[in-house]
């Protein structure tokens, strides 16, 4: 399963959302959106959305922390 | 639902910096406590509105220091003591019986002698045509946040109190163009804000004025002011950031009959932080005092803990 998260360092959902994943021994790839413009720009036009975090699962994006949705997409009880 | 198995002194409901400061107190007298919040719709995780400051100054002890250091920092200080715990759970119901409460959160429901609100406030929403349409789409409310997002871009910032002054410096660190846009006479950040304010060439202060409309396509392309700014009524500007104030989170103590001032604040007793219903105490930025900041609501925090210890010791309730 492919985990993308984008992140930017002061934002105190995305801490949330990577211990979440780190709690459920989840593999992640973190982008820093505060630090890489040029994946920030591509993210904020695929998603729609200038908030963070977003969650890519094999493809598939999840706007902001949710534990409900993450648990589904991640199949975790 | 399963009623858990351990009766609690003190259920804190709130995990803010006060929240976790009231379960510090509240376990080194000897209270069991437990602490429940996923800050109760304020839509922050432990730790609270204090994780979307940048820098803390005005916190004694720590002349400069991250928002998020100082929560880590007094959410670890409660959890050294055994007695207290913190569960991220939201409140979703409290009901009083006699002199026991019952707290129920989605999954468990718990049975305390005592009460500490701690819910603290969420922000307060602008309400203009397209405010809604484009949250999170240029409309943001977490300056520290999303502010990165809008590196070299042109942003409003919209009120005129401490926090606003502070989101628009953090904005003016990324953005090449930083809007405060405030209805009244003069922006009323503290002075030391108000200096850097000042000297940051990015920012230009727009007084006297109102967003009248919010317009754009997929995002926030321009805002209609409801006066001239330099001949027009249309400023370009790809994000708008709210930081209007904020609304008292009181709706769980309002069903157990605690009263509430005209703004929806908890009205406590100034001294003891009580409130009108017996065993019940709040603390922080939900409550009517006047000053809002985390030391303040620390201090209330601890006293909170202590009259619940009082409340508890004093009329011997053990058991409920």
């Amino acid at each position: 399963m492919a985990v993308k998260i984008y992140t930017i360092p002061t934002c105190p959902w995305c801490l949330k959302t990577k211990e979440f994943l780190k709690e459920n021994k989840i593999k992640f790839e973190e982008i820093n959106v505060a630090s890489n413009q040029r994946a920030a720009k591509e993210i904020i036009n695929k998603s729609g959305q200038t908030s963070v975090p977003i969650i890519d699962i094999n493809g598939n994006l999840i706007l902001g922390f949710d534990e409900k949705k993450l648990k589904k997409a991640l199949k975790l009880k | 639902m399963k009623m858990s198995n351990k009766n609690f002194d003190v259920i804190i409901v709130g995990a803010g910096g006060v929240g976790l400061a009231a379960a510090m107190y509240s376990a080194r007298l000897g209270l069991k406590t437990l602490v429940l919040g996923a800050s109760h719709g304020s839509e922050l995780p432990v730790g609270g509105v204090i994780t979307t400051t940048n820098i803390v100054e005005n916190y004694p002890g720590f002349i400069k220091l991250t928002g998020q250091e100082l929560a880590k920092k007094i959410e670890e200080h409660a959890k050294s003591y055994k007695l207290a715990i913190i569960k991220e759970k939201k409140v979703v119901n409290i009901k009083k019986e006699k002199n026991c409460f019952y707290v129920q959160t989605e999954s468990s429901k718990y049975k305390t002698l005592t009460i500490i609100f701690a819910t603290g406030t969420k922000w307060k929403k602008l309400d203009v045509p397209g405010s809604k349409e484009y949250e999170n789409k240029g409309v943001n409310y977490c300056a520290l946040c999303d502010g990165p997002l809008f590196k070299n871009k042109i942003v409003s910032l919209v009120g005129g109190s401490d926090s606003a002054a502070k989101d628009a410096l953090v904005l003016a660190e990324y953005a090449k163009k930083v809007y405060i846009i405030y209805r009244g006479e003069k922006i009323h950040p503290e002075l030391v804000n108000m200096e850097r304010i000042k000297k940051n060439k990015k920012i230009e202060i727009i007084n006297n004025t109102n967003i009248l409309e919010i317009k754009g396509d997929k995002f926030v392309k321009e805002i209609i002011l409801d006066k001239h700014y330099r001949g027009n009524k249309k400023l370009k500007v790809d994000a708008v950031f709210v930081a209007i104030g904020h609304v008292a989170l009181s709706d769980l103590a309002k069903k157990i009959g605690v009263k509430l001032n005209e703004k929806g604040e908890i009205i406590i007793n100034h001294k003891d932080a009580s409130t009108n219903v017996q065993g019940v105490f709040a603390a922080g930025d939900v409550t009517d005092k006047p000053f809002k900041q985390l030391i303040t609501g620390v201090a209330d925090g601890c006293t909170a803990s202590y009259s619940a210890y009082e409340y508890i010791t004093k009329n011997k309730v053990v058991s409920c």
